[in-house]
């Protein structure tokens, strides 16, 4: 943002240049200001395909727009790469197609407090399950330690 | 005249599986040794009685019977003669016969079996099969009665069996999987007697394991064929989706898997009884959920053949009962149930629980993505898809963590281990790590954490599992064949890993335009569409490409042709994809909507290690039906001993009725 208010050009690519190779999230944050990604045929082949794998087609009952063979699967796959041709990244294009079909077009649900116990009820369980066993070893072993070995 | 008969002998298989699910419990109750006794007819008159009522049904599929619905909705006079019989079991109701069938067959084997001389234990257990599968046959009878009538205008010819159907895999997908759930319902089955009898002992282990090792085979087969016949068949390139359908019987068998390591726990130490029944109870209840998840239609699949809303209750309803029933049962009685726990943290016990905690964890996990979308709309929050993304995220790493515990666990002593002989451990995961970071810079995109998870994983398996063969080589042979079945296993498990993470990471696919006389390198191969011909089968028409496949040296691989079939007697139309195979890699090649007169959209694929997957699917089976027979055979043996050592058996039974 404070480099597309510098408005500098020359510095300004030089800089997404340089975001760009360290990281991607930063790469997207000057993407959504002034510059365009360029990507190389495969690089565009690549993420396109994988956009696609993660978006669910509207039409069949249940897959991805990458193996849907519904007409309109097609159009969103022609409609992904031509947004990767024009530069766009994949979180925005993932946006767009989102706010044009709905929250159900994402097979990764986005995290919120809706989905809160999908992201986070699995490390729970893990923890409270094995917290609750230790207790219930402990608690076990006590009992023998008094009762001595009484088991079948 | 035949399905009358049919249903008839389904009436009278379920009148004596009534009689069974009451008689030996109440025998057992009153100590009535004569009542007792009817125990082994009625068990034969329920089970040749479903065996016929399934013949008829079979019979009428041979020949042609329009008349009844079953038949007239699944069958035609063209359908090959093998796909006729598949048919049986290739819907609904016919399905749920099956698996009556296969309930009755199991449990009859086990009453009939010298093996099993706790037959107060063996009475009870069989008493419980009986009151399910009276449940079923009530519920067939009443909602989904397979020989229900079109009478008195009846089709002159069958609708055809589903197309996608068609295929070899419907003779062993859809069996095996019956028959892994099957296995779970006998296991459920024993854990209510023990629950009843309020006890549990070495003995009831021993008799659970070689069931337990059973139903978990034919679950492992069920999945792996069920994966094997989507990416052959349903034209998509996927070998596993998560898909509500895949996860319904994925779910169970990941808690058998964790069950079959706590009987191993229960059988040799005397410990974790408890879990292992409550296991035994889950592993039953979430195949029936399940069942109700595909037969309810409730969750859209691809893979749902026989959905109908109007089952989902009666099916609802069963798994409310018999779940509620069995955890009342539990709730009351696993106090009784004592087992012992003395290993000290750092132990194969300790390592084996925390293992079947996290397959566990697994189990729900994917439980609860399953269903969330389902409760999400329900409780009017909106709609939303939960998908592999979702999936793999939360699963990949856990099954990282079991497959570490799984390579460490063999190593390490039962009870108690020296914390100085974790090092080669250490040393060994080093070394796996080092390979899996090298194996992860291969992608294209860098180092990528998935891969490495992969390769670390199946590396680490074959060092441990290697340097267990090798510290066990001076004990002699003999040492190391009593543990192949767990060896051959976990190697499957390694290799299955392996050809996951080549298919998913290492992949190069083009989605392209193609016709006549076009051509696309991919990784190597060079693909040529020769020319589009029209094909004519008994059953189908298909339009199919000719595609020339050339190696990097432009010497001729082969041909691959995949079609896109249209169905003569429903018109329905679907792709089959080519798949060129070898061990190293598969090609394959689908097409799909016309795009000009002469172009099609094609997609081609270079999968690399794709068989991995199945072939160690299989290396498991083996493995644990290598385990399955030895346990079988440990039985007779304990019983042999047990006989020479003093004919007191049969009285010490009547003894314990009396």
């Amino acid at each position: 943002m404070i480099i597309a208010s510098l408005n500098m050009s020359r510095l300004s690519t030089f800089l997404a240049i340089i975001l760009l190779c360290s990281s991607s999230l930063s790469a997207d944050a000057v993407v959504n200001s002034v510059e365009k990604i360029h990507y190389t045929q495969d690089q565009i082949r690549d993420l396109g395909f994988e956009i696609a794998h993660e978006l669910r087609c509207p039409m069949s009952v249940n897959q991805n727009l990458f193996d849907s063979g519904a007409p309109i699967a097609s159009e969103l796959k022609g409609q992904i790469f031509l947004m990767l041709e024009q530069g766009e990244s994949k979180q925005a294009i993932i946006d767009f197609l989102v706010q044009r079909y709905g929250e159900k077009i994402r097979y990764q649900p986005s995290l919120s407090m809706a989905t809160a116990a999908l992201w986070f009820g699995p490390i729970l369980l893990l923890f409270g399950i094995i917290g609750f066993a230790a207790l219930l070893i402990r608690e076990q072993r006590k009992h023998q330690d008094t009762n001595g070995n009484t088991y079948e | 005249m035949i399905p009358e008969l049919g249903l008839v002998f389904l009436i009278i298989s379920t009148v004596s599986a009534l009689l069974l699910s009451f008689i030996p419990l109440y025998a057992a109750y009153t100590k009535n040794a004569y009542l007792f006794s009817y125990v082994k007819t009625l068990t034969a008159l329920m089970t040749i009685a479903i065996c016929a009522s399934i013949l008829c049904l079979l019979a009428s599929f041979l020949m042609d019977d329009f008349s009844v619905a079953y038949v007239a909705n699944h069958s035609n006079t063209q359908l090959a003669t093998l796909y006729k019989v598949a048919a049986v079991w290739g819907s609904h109701e016919g399905s749920m016969l099956f698996w009556m069938v296969s309930i009755a067959i199991w449990g009859c084997i086990i009453v009939f079996s010298p093996r099993y001389q706790d037959r107060l234990f063996i009475g009870r257990m069989i008493a419980i099969l009986a009151f399910v599968i009276a449940g079923f046959n009530l519920f067939m009878l009443f909602t989904s009665n397979p020989f229900a009538r079109l009478l008195p205008n009846f089709p002159i010819e069958g609708r055809d069996l589903n197309p996608i159907l068609q295929d070899i895999g419907l003779i062993f997908h859809p069996p095996m999987l019956f028959l892994g759930y099957v296995g779970l319902t006998v296991t459920f089955a024993a854990a209510i007697a023990a629950l009843i009898g309020g006890k549990f002992t070495q003995q009831h282990a021993s008799y659970l394991r070689p069931w337990v090792l059973m139903a978990w085979v034919f679950l492992t087969g069920g999945n792996a064929f069920g994966s094997w016949w989507a990416y052959n068949e349903l034209g998509w390139g996927g070998w596993w989706f998560w898909d509500p359908v895949e996860n319904a019987s994925f779910i169970p068998w990941l808690v058998a898997t964790a069950l079959l390591h706590s009987v191993v726990l229960s059988q040799q130490r005397s410990s974790f009884r408890v879990t292992t029944l409550l296991l035994c109870l889950l592993a039953f209840s979430l195949s029936l959920l399940g069942t109700f998840l595909v037969r309810s239609g409730i969750v859209q699949s691809v893979h749902a053949f026989a959905s109908d809303p109007t089952r989902g209750m009666s099916i609802l309803f069963l798994l409310g009962v018999f779940v509620c029933g069995a955890l009342t049962l539990f709730a009351l009685k696993a106090n009784l149930i004592k087992s012992k726990s003395d290993f000290a943290l750092i132990s194969r016990d300790s390592l084996m629980l925390l293992g079947n905690i996290i397959l566990l964890v697994a189990a729900i996990s994917v439980l609860l993505g399953t269903f969330y979308p389902l409760l999400f709309e329900l409780l009017n929050l909106g709609t939303l898809s939960v998908g592999a993304p979702y999936f793999n995220s939360i699963f990949v790493p856990l099954t990282f963590i079991a497959v570490l515990l799984m390579g460490a666990a063999p190593l390490i002593k039962w009870q108690q281990e020296s914390l100085n002989r974790l090092y080669p451990l250490a040393t060994l995961f080093t070394l796996a790590a080092i390979i899996g970071v090298l194996v992860a810079m291969q992608t294209r995109g860098g180092f990528n954490p998935w891969v490495w998870l992969g390769a670390t994983a199946a590396s680490w398996v074959f060092f441990t599992l290697g340097y267990l063969i090798f510290s066990l080589r001076s004990q002699g042979a003999v040492c190391i064949t009593k543990k192949a079945a767990m060896l051959i296993a976990h190697f499957g498990v390694a290799i299955t890993i392996i050809g996951a993470t080549a298919v998913s990471n290492f992949e190069t696919q083009e989605l392209l335009r193609m016709g006549p006389g076009q051509g696309k390198v991919v990784a190597d191969y060079t693909f040529v569409y020769e020319d589009t011909v029209d094909v004519d089968t008994k059953s189908y028409t298909a339009i199919q490409a000719n595609i020339r496949v050339t190696d990097v040296d432009d010497n001729l691989v082969g041909y691959i042709t995949p079609q896109r079939q249209t169905f003569k007697t429903n018109a329905m139309e679907i792709s089959k994809a080519g798949i060129m195979r070898n061990l190293v890699r598969d090609l394959y090649v689908s097409s799909g909507q016309q795009l000009s007169d002469t172009e099609y959209l094609v997609r081609i694929s270079h999968k690399p290690l794709a068989c991995w997957i199945w072939i160690g699917g299989l290396m498991m089976m083996l493995g644990g039906t290598i385990a399955a027979f030895s346990a079988l055979y440990s039985l007779k043996r304990q019983r042999a001993t047990v006989k020479s050592s003093s004919s007191q058996a049969m009285p010490k039974f009547t003894e314990e009725l009396a």
